[in-house]
């Protein structure tokens, strides 16, 4: 490259090595909070060692010591219970690359491949956070690294405040050409699946259910997604977000299959076309349009009001009526969905939908005889399958259940008798649970559904947000000539659940949140606050995290109309030279410089102050001829007049005083402020 | 075919390059490349945006764009850096071959304007660092290596920058009006009989009789004495007249001789030489020097040493 062969000082100043420590920290630190914590001490004792190197109180580290160390690292890494091939494995042999690398960084190379490194992480940082805050914090380190750059590059130690400001100041003008780029470079789908999912705590709905799950859920007040609604919102008992449908009970917990599948082995069982979704569903009703946005989870569950028959973005239609995502949520993804709530699905019941709707425990242990016993005796006391399953629904509101965020655990055996017949005290689980069991019991087919129930409006952002809180499971009955119907046992216990939310539902046990001591969803004075807070994550989510493909094309369509190629290349054209022709005026680049000599300069104004006090310098004369005229004309000022034109000459004719030529220069505007101030 | 691209490139160099005593650094003689470590950027920024892509992560975009946005950027800031930048040629210092020429600059910014991390220099030879302020100047001096005896203009020099963050170099050529003497390479040849005779000749001295310098005697006037030198005292007691006698002497006179040189080879003569006029000022004698088509009468002082080894320098080249 251009610069090798030229002696350099490939070596750093200290003050070059104390901003790329500071570089290093400041990039690690928020990464701790995801990783292995005792990485940051590797750093610091690395830095500290690098520091004491460079004070001279300590040697170099030998070869052996670095491999020790290096060693150590590792042993810990593999100690640490991480997948070997995940992200967190990943990202804690970068970081602890990147906190050796403060023992030997001496060289510029070197500092280079650390701060490139950084920039790295930051991208890292990133993938575990999304907020506000972390992109604010990357902002900051991305002008701290900009500024180890710029101090690697000094030949001299300086202030750390100039290369603060002047990285500050490269990386805002860079905003807009940013901007231009994020707006309007193409957004691809991603090429393979990333198997570097152990950095992600699963989150939110879990493809089991065994009661008392979702009533921990409900300890949570993490948002899981944020809804806009095209055009009227939906009354609130309607919002039924339907997630994952549980077929399968093995006497204890509902599940979606008599097995267990990955998420893969589920998409491939599950996923069905559009049009064959369509041939389950007779439309009724008219569609509801909204948009999601839903938080990461590391789940490919995806909650939306059934049944959906448009999806704009990335995701599947299952045969249950749920959407899945193709890859785990690692990151908010955003979907606009149409559904229409009212239209009858499956009336024609395929056989082996109706086997698994049917499906109850072998009776060795989880017969829940008594349960049994009672399905048939109502049964029989029914006049239709309607009737029976108003008569099993109003027997919750007519006995005494309760709604309890503290149920009691139901032991192993004959947990639906347990809970149905003695403890009367559960969570919405239970309910759905043992209402299924009933049908089932019956002979009627019925399923549970998991997902959410409700969520809280936004009136300020006009959005509303489902948070963990909201987790919820229902059931749907099989009806002739109805298809699936929706049944949710728990609005005949805890109605204000379904009217209002769970806050209200268990105000009086007073167990919402009650794990959770500094949450701002328990107290409601905070709420205004809360409510803005929400509406500038809701807003970020949306134009900033959500920013994909489709909402790109929104954008665009909504800023500059129908987008043709051409239409786009002239605007990004002309954006770019819009932004260099800013660059270049603001940096001063345009400015034509006076390559005049400044000896001539002065001559110049010397000229010109001289005619304004009425000596005018024809072309035609020599300034020494000028000279003798001028002083002639102005007596006063003779001296001056002389000495400069002197001065003048001798700078330009004579060779010899070259050398001198900034005490001359310097004399020559000692000289001109004499003339001037006459 | 690939000389005469390389000589249209020169051709083109040159063109654009004029030699000149001063020259200021503007946008015809700037060029701006990037560096390996904006090439290093570029992997960081594909696995950046892999991970974008992948993860369908907005911010990791944000944060490989606001990269990308830096490199154009940085383009800008480090011309900026070497831009307006005034290179004088202030002196060069003659050297022996296969020493260092030295050659003074001055480089200077204009006023409000600030330059960092320029650096100066020939390709494996000397290179300054140098820092430069609202107005300031810098003198420096700069080094480069000789080989052979002559005028010796160095090549172009470059001037470059890779300020404020190295990702991508600014660079320019400064073709300054400016030789330095080389003289030969100062080489005694011990075993030229020659010239330890001449040695021995001049050590000796030869007296050169009715020279004018110093009284050695009286005689007997003759003919064509000059009346200045007639010794009145004596003609007043005796009434005959006596001239006073002078004489010059050679070994003050010491001629260095091409002619007398035993040696073979020019450089050689010229290395002999060249020792022989240090060895001459060093003991400050008085010495001439005679090559051919050049005789430099017998002088001493630091003026007389530097003319007669640019008479050296020079031998056969103007």
């Amino acid at each position: 490259m251009f610069t090798e062969g030229y002696a350099h000082d490939t070596q750093i100043t200290y003050s070059g090595m104390l901003w790329l420590l500071a570089a290093q920290l400041v990039v690690m630190a928020p990464l701790v909070f995801f990783l292995p914590i005792w990485l940051l001490p590797v750093l610091i004792f690395s830095a500290g060692w690098r520091m004491r190197v460079m004070q001279g109180h300590r040697e170099q580290p030998s070869k052996t010591l670095k491999t020790i160390i290096a060693l150590l690292g590792l042993v810990a890494l593999s100690a640490s219970g991480m997948k070997v091939v995940s992200l967190d494995m990943m990202a804690s042999l970068l970081m602890l690359g990147f906190a050796y690398k403060a023992l030997e960084v001496i060289q510029k190379r070197d500092a280079m491949v650390v701060i490139l490194t950084g920039f790295l992480l930051i991208g890292v940082l990133f993938l575990y956070s999304q907020s506000i805050l972390i992109a604010l914090y990357g902002i900051f380190a991305l002008s701290i690294l900009t500024g180890a750059l710029i101090a690697i590059q000094q030949s001299k130690s300086y202030a750390i405040l100039p290369n603060l400001k002047l990285s500050s100041f490269m990386l805002l003008l860079c905003l807009p050409l940013m901007l231009m780029f994020f707006i309007f470079s193409p957004r691809f789908a991603p090429l393979w699946a990333v198997p570097l999912s152990g950095g992600h705590a699963k989150t939110g709905i879990s493809d089991s259910m065994t009661p008392g799950d979702i009533a921990n859920l409900s300890q949570s007040d993490e948002l899981a997604f944020t809804v806009t609604f095209k055009g009227e919102k939906p009354k609130q008992n309607e919002l039924y977000w339907r997630g994952l449908v549980m077929q399968n009970f093995d006497g204890k917990t509902w599940t979606q299959f008599d097995e267990k599948l990955s998420h893969s082995a589920i998409k491939k069982r599950l996923r069905i076309n559009e049009s064959a979704l369509r041939n389950k569903l007779v439309k009724k009703g008219y569609g509801r349009a909204y948009e999601v946005i839903y938080e990461k989870t590391a789940r490919p569950w995806l909650f939306a009001l059934a049944p959906v028959v448009n999806i704009e973005g990335e995701a599947i239609y299952a045969s249950d009526f749920t959407l899945m995502s193709r890859v785990e949520l690692f990151e908010p993804k955003m979907l606009t969905l149409t559904s229409y709530p009212e239209a009858l699905r499956e009336v024609d019941l395929p056989e082996e939908t109706r086997e698994l709707a049917l499906q109850l425990p072998a009776s060795d242990n989880n017969g829940n005889p008594k349960s049994h016993a009672l399905a048939k005796r109502l049964f029989s006391n029914s006049s239709s399958k309607q009737d029976y399953i108003n008569k099993v629904m109003n027997r919750f509101s007519q006995q005494v259940y309760y709604y309890t965020l503290r149920p009691k655990a139901l032991g192993d055996t004959n947990t639906i008798d347990e809970f149905l017949i003695n403890n009367k005290k559960g969570f919405c689980a239970h309910y759905a649970g043992s209402f299924v069991f009933m049908m089932r019991a019956a002979g009627i087919p019925a399923r549970v559904v998991t997902g959410y129930q409700g969520g809280k409006w936004n009136q300020q952002g006009k959005f509303l947000s489902v948070h963990q809180y909201d987790a919820h499971a229902w059931t749907e009955v099989w009806l002739e000539n109805k298809g699936w119907v929706r049944y949710d046992p728990t609005s005949m216990v805890a109605p204000s659940r379904i009217e209002k939310n769970l806050e209200q539902a268990v105000d009086a046990e007073g167990s919402f949140l009650e794990n959770q001591l500094f949450s701002m969803a328990k107290y409601s004075w905070l709420n205004s606050i809360k409510n803005k807070m929400d509406s500038a994550q809701y807003a970020w989510r949306r134009f900033v995290i959500g920013y994909d493909r489709n909402s790109q094309s929104e954008l665009l369509k909504r800023l500059f109309g129908e987008l043709t190629l051409q239409k786009i290349a002239m605007i990004v054209g002309g954006f770019f030279i819009g932004i260099i022709a800013f660059w270049v005026l603001l940096l001063g680049l345009g400015k034509r410089r006076i390559h005049e000599a400044e000896e001539h300069q002065l001559y110049r104004r010397f000229c010109k102050r001289l005619e304004k006090l009425g000596v005018k310098r024809e072309p035609s004369q020599t300034p020494k001829a000028f000279s003798l005229f001028a002083s002639a004309q102005l007596p006063r000022l003779a001296t001056e007049i002389n000495a400069f034109s002197q001065l003048y000459s001798d700078v330009c004719y004579k060779p010899s005083t070259q050398s001198q030529l900034q005490e001359s220069i310097r004399d020559l505007k000692n000289l001109l402020k004499k003339v001037n101030k006459s | 075919m690939a000389n005469a691209t390389s000589n249209g490139w020169l051709n083109w160099m040159g063109n654009r390059f004029p030699e000149s005593k001063q020259i200021t650094l503007g946008l015809r003689r700037i060029f701006v490349i990037p560096t390996k470590a904006s090439l290093a950027l570029l992997v960081t920024l594909a696995v950046l945006f892999l991970m974008a892509i992948n993860f369908q992560n907005s911010l990791i975009y944000a944060l490989a764009f606001w990269l990308l946005a830096l490199i154009v950027i940085t383009i800008f800031f480090t011309y900026r850096n070497l831009s307006n930048i005034t290179i004088r040629a202030i002196q060069s210092d003659a050297c022996f071959a296969g020493e260092k020429a030295v050659f003074e600059l001055e480089v200077s910014c204009p006023e409000n304007q600030k330059k960092s991390a320029i650096s100066l220099g020939w390709k494996h030879q000397d290179l300054a660092v140098i820092n430069l302020q609202n107005h300031h100047s810098v003198h420096i001096k700069l080094s480069h290596g000789t080989k052979t005896r002559g005028r010796f203009k160095p090549e172009r020099l470059n001037i470059f920058t890779t300020y404020p963050i190295g990702l991508v170099v600014a660079w320019s050529y400064a073709v300054l009006d400016m030789e330095s003497i080389v003289y030969p390479e100062p080489i005694l040849q011990e075993s030229s009989k020659d010239g330890q005779g001449m040695n021995d000749e001049a050590i000796k001295g030869h007296e050169i009789a009715r020279g004018s310098t110093d009284f050695s005697g009286i005689r007997e006037y003759q003919a064509g004495d000059s009346p200045k030198h007639i010794h009145w005292s004596t003609y007043a007691k005796t009434g005959k007249a006596y001239t006073k006698t002078f004489v010059d002497y050679a070994n003050q006179d010491i001629w260095l001789d091409w002619d007398a040189l035993s040696l073979t080879g020019i450089e050689v003569k010229l290395s002999h030489l060249s020792a022989k006029v240090l060895q001459y000022h060093q003991e400050q004698q008085v010495y001439g020097l005679k090559i051919p088509g050049k005789t430099i009468q017998p002088a001493t002082g630091e003026a007389h040493k530097t003319i007669c080894l640019t008479a050296l320098a020079l031998y056969g080249l103007d």
